[in-house]
């Protein structure tokens, strides 16, 4: 069955005539993984609060699996199936991670069976289970509060799943991690999508991009646009709202931008090297004012980790000089992906792909010596 | 490794720590009888013998007053709101007894005091104080129902931090005051006198027989006090109030209302309070308002603080210390007392931030192996102690004499 999970029509909160939702619609299906993106202050964590039952709304109506959330408290509606992630890890440090989890796992939560209840073998089975799951067997036991933030995580996020909810909410769960952390967590999620609804909030874009499937963008309290991520990215008042103005370089700029992108992107992944290498060369060109170039890594940051096909973009760069520029760029970034792997060789598809795009753009054979040289020189 | 072993080991784990855990809970128990049968049989012989009598009666006094310390603990120590009001339940508690005591006359008579402000017939609230289950109910009902009716009002509104300390302290304030100036109802601000009162044909406050029995039930009440709330912070219960403690708004995300729960703890923290008013009242002779004093309620969570917050042990210990160190003191040097409690909550504070129990289980452990010249414990990062690999590598390399 693939019923609406959350049903929420024409939503507003207002804090004493600030609205930090403005009458929001939204919807979401059983079973689905959703991201939901935004500024800073788009009411992303009001929303949150919610559906959770933290905040009472102004206005509107907020359904879950049909039945409205208003009534309901906070712990209610955590039974009902609803389970939050916070911002910052929250877990309770002095308790163990198996502790932490036996107490979400509970089947009964009033005070009479917290004294007289004992945990059953089946809640125990479940509990060493999940632990396995997060990758804390091993830590089971020593108090939560000497684990790693990237650990308090994911105990976080298998304390929800020990709820056994239909509908996760997860608040930012990679905030402050490292990459590999990032990558566990977004696998972890990856897996809980099989088998529950989740709800995410990030601004992490390549961790989005890791696990979104459809995207949805608040801006000032309301949905400005949905759709999967590259729809996404590509709407310009997506990137109007994300830089709070439209793009500073020109359409021109945009597609040799756009060019380079897809070079680092061919074998399907940006490796930093190849992002740095690419914002760094590619604001210089842009820009010859320090302050400036570092304001526009930032915006191009943005543009380049969309990966959008680019074979009329190439038809437009006209002047042998630009398009000497660009065969020069995408064979930096190849070369700083071959680079950081290790291995001499550039990587087959990038160069296929190389190879495309300078029979493509036609160049004179020995400009293109003349550009190779000076590169590995 | 493959996975079974790593199974393995930890079900071989498992069931190690569940007859770890039985093992010390009998040595627990069997401590803990010890210490019962010392108190009973053998402290007091030994004081009396050595003429120090006297000290038996404080003595009780002080372990009446380590049972409020174990509420304090639970309410504070566990679940970590602090409550500056216990004064009011400690009252509740010694009341209910006094007024129990003072009814012990003849048929038709009324209590002393009453003449003097010119009541001649008993007030009705009174009357149920004739009978002697009725009071041994009230001395835990009544503190432990204001306390949850109290912590209900408190709670449902999400009161909590400070807001709920100020709160408590001006419940007792009202409480005292209101005491203080009933003087047609109880006595106002003289207080109820029980050494005069008669028990069985005994005299309370001076028949050794009745003394003896009371210091008696406090080391029985204490001890089971005592394991009452051990097996309440043991459980799933006691998780709950740590985890409370750490962070409510989790415990409600995660599905649990904690208003329940607290109002719970406050409620039987509210009735150890009553238990030990009363324990104290018939030792020390009277119960008058001044248990409602501000002072006397800050004083209970200074002993918890001394002993060790989350330690029930430690809760006991503190008021034991505290309080002794009050009578030494005071006895010697009556004006610096206040001064001397203060540096002590100074010092606890500052230095021992988890009082003398929570430094003995960690840094104390080392410190007394240094003065026994014994290399300190090396506390390594657990995963390290439980990978199989490092196991497999103690258990095959590590026990062999080093080559050199």
């Amino acid at each position: 069955m693939s019923g609406k999970i959350l049903e929420i029509e024409n939503l507003t909160v207002s804090f004493d005539g600030f609205k930090a939702i403005n009458n929001l619609t939204f919807n979401m299906d059983e079973g689905e993984l959703r991201v939901v993106i935004g500024p800073n202050g788009a009411g992303k964590t009001t929303f949150m609060d919610v559906i959770t039952g933290k905040t009472k709304p102004t206005e509107g109506r907020v359904f879950f699996k049909g039945k409205s959330l208003l009534p309901y408290s906070e712990h209610e509606i955590a039974c009902l199936g609803i389970g939050r992630k916070f911002q910052t890890p929250r877990v309770y440090l002095k308790l163990t991670p198996r502790e932490n989890l036996e107490l979400s796992c509970a089947r009964y939560k009033t005070v009479l069976n917290s004294l007289f209840g004992r945990t059953s073998t089946a809640e125990r089975r479940t509990v060493t289970g999940l632990l396995e799951t997060i990758g804390l067997s091993l830590k089971a036991d020593i108090p939560a509060e000497l684990l790693s933030h990237g650990e308090k995580q994911r105990l976080e996020i298998g304390m929800l799943v020990a709820q056994s909810p239909d509908l996760l909410l997860v608040d930012e769960p990679v905030a402050g991690l490292t990459d590999e952390e990032t990558e566990k967590v977004g696998d972890l999620l990856l897996a809980l999508a099989e088998s529950h609804s989740i709800m995410v909030i990030e601004h992490d874009m390549e961790f989005v991009r890791q696990i979104a499937r459809k995207v949805t963008v608040l801006h000032q309290g309301s949905v400005l646009c949905e759709g999967s991520i590259e729809e996404v990215q590509n709407d310009p008042r997506v990137i109007e709202v994300y830089l709070g103005q439209q793009p500073s370089i020109s359409d021109h700029q945009m597609k040799v931008l756009r060019i380079i992108a897809s070079m680092a992107w061919a074998d399907g992944e940006l490796s930093r090297a190849e992002l740095d290498l690419m914002l760094s060369q590619l604001s210089r060109l842009f820009s010859s004012d320090a302050e400036q170039q570092e304001k526009l890594r930032d915006e191009l940051s943005v543009y380049v980790l969309q990966d959008v096909p680019v074979d009329q973009a190439l038809d437009e760069i006209a002047s042998p000089e630009e398009r000497e520029l660009v065969a020069k760029l995408s064979y930096d970034v190849i070369r700083a992906s071959s680079q950081k792997s290790g291995s001499e060789s550039i990587n087959e598809w990038e160069a296929r792909d190389y190879q495309d795009l300078i029979d493509h753009l036609d160049l004179p054979s020995d400009a293109l010596t003349r550009l190779q040289t000076t590169v590995e020189a | 490794m493959t996975v079974e072993t790593v199974e393995a080991v930890v079900d071989v784990q498992a069931g190690a720590s569940v007859r770890r855990r039985r093992q010390a809970l009998l040595t627990e128990m069997a401590i803990a009888a010890g210490i019962t049968l010392l108190l009973l049989f053998i402290i007091p012989a030994i004081l009396t013998a050595s003429g120090q009598g006297v000290r038996v009666n404080q003595l009780g006094r002080f372990l009446a007053l380590a049972i409020a310390a174990l509420g304090i603990d639970l309410i504070w120590g566990f679940t970590g709101l602090l409550s500056l009001g216990h004064g009011i339940f400690f009252a509740l508690g010694g009341y209910a007894l006094a007024m129990y005591l003072q009814l012990q006359l003849p048929s038709g008579q009324i209590p002393e005091f009453f003449n003097l402000y010119g009541v001649s017939e008993l007030p009705r609230f009174w009357q149920p104080f004739y009978s002697f289950p009725f009071t041994l109910i009230a001395v835990v009902v009544i503190p432990m129902l204001v306390a949850g009716g109290l912590g209900y009002l408190v709670f449902r509104n999400r009161i909590r931090g400070v807001y709920f300390s100020i709160l408590t302290q001006a419940a007792l304030i009202v409480f005292f005051n209101f005491f203080n100036g009933q003087q047609k109802l109880i006595n106002g601000t003289n207080g109820l006198k029980t050494d005069t009162a008669t028990l069985f044909g005994l005299q309370v406050g001076s028949s050794p027989v009745i003394q003896g029995t009371f210091y008696v039930l406090s080391v029985l009440l204490l001890l089971a006090a005592y394991a009452f709330c051990r097996w309440l912070t043991s459980g799933r219960m006691g998780r709950m109030l740590v985890a409370i403690r750490d962070d409510e708004t989790r415990v409600r995300f995660s599905g649990y209302n904690p208003t329940g729960y607290k109002v719970f703890v406050f409620a039987i923290s509210g009735a150890l309070a009553g238990i030990a008013g009363a324990l104290y009242t018939v030792q020390s002779g009277i119960i008058t308002p001044k248990a409602m004093d501000v002072a006397f309620s800050i004083e209970m969570v200074i002993w918890v603080a001394v002993g060790g917050r989350a330690t029930l042990i430690g809760a006991i210990l503190g008021a034991l210390i505290v309080n002794f160190a009050k009578t030494g003191l005071s006895e010697k040097f009556p004006e610096y007392w206040l001064f001397f409690q203060g540096a002590l909550f100074l010092v606890v504070v500052t230095v021992l931030p988890a009082g003398i129990l929570g430094w003995l289980r960690t840094e104390g452990v080392n410190w007394l192996r240094s003065l026994m010249g014994r290399r300190e414990q090396l506390i390594t990062y657990p995963s390290l102690e439980e990978d199989p690999d490092v196991q497999y590598e103690r258990k095959n390399l590590g026990d062999r004499e080093s080559d050199s």
